[in-house]
């Protein structure tokens, strides 16, 4: 499990990982699950932000990969039950 | 005398000309408003560095309020993000907000770019732009 020569991700594609994230977040249509993706992205990512060995790195860059993943078919699945009653915290003052 | 009693004779004849000029005299009319586009399209090829003042407000506040800025802090359009103490996450979540203000999709490569409250400004004004084009 030495992960010896495993490249680390780029600063570029941290960034583009934590967009991504977000933008996934912003697909549900569950007020609660939106609100934790975020959170949850948002925590972690400062979380991590001061790793600098690569394979810390590498296994971090990898489980947001993986969480990516998750997040996209859960966002998939919720849309096909979506209530009809939206959220209180989504209705706007009128 | 004569000359006098000439000349308003003549005045009766040109009024009743008068009247008949008077419709094409309205008829220039309109061909005056129509000159007022062509005025707008002199500023054209500066409009793309220019975001209006309101965005830049807009901007400004999304700004503050991810970074927490105290009320009394000095925030113009020259404000670079790093200055005010935002790192590249801080950058990344300022622009989500920006998209969801504005609708508007910013894509990777520009958001990479933009450092200032006035690039984000600009940015955002030629999104608006392509959207309505």
């Amino acid at each position: 499990m030495a992960a010896s020569g495993v490249a680390a991700p780029t600063r570029a594609e941290v960034l583009q990982l934590y967009r991504s994230l977000l933008r996934v977040a912003r697909q549900f249509c569950d007020y609660n699950v939106r609100e934790y993706t975020k959170r949850r992205t948002i925590d972690a990512f400062r979380d991590k932000k001061n790793l600098t060995d690569p394979s810390q790195l590498f296994a971090a860059f990898s489980d947001g990969k993986a969480q990516l993943e998750v997040a996209k078919r859960q966002a998939i699945v919720y849309s096909l039950y979506a209530p009809k009653v939206k959220s209180i915290m989504d209705i706007k003052p009128s | 005398m004569a000359s006098l009693t000439g000349a308003s004779l003549n005045f009766t004849s040109l009024s009743s000309s008068f009247r008949r000029t008077q419709l094409p005299l309205r008829g220039i009319s309109n061909v005056k408003s129509v000159s007022f586009p062509s005025l707008r399209m002199q500023p054209g090829f500066r409009v793309s560095c220019m975001a209006k003042p309101e965005t830049v407000d807009k901007v400004c506040e999304i700004v503050r309020k991810q970074l927490a800025l105290p009320d009394g802090s000095s925030l113009t359009g020259e404000s670079k993000f790093a200055e005010l103490g935002a790192d590249s996450l801080d950058t990344v979540e300022i622009v989500m907000g920006l998209e969801e203000e504005f609708g508007i999709s910013v894509e990777e490569d520009s958001a990479q770019s933009i450092s200032t409250v006035q690039d984000a400004a600009d940015l955002i004004e030629m999104l608006k732009e392509k959207n309505n084009a």
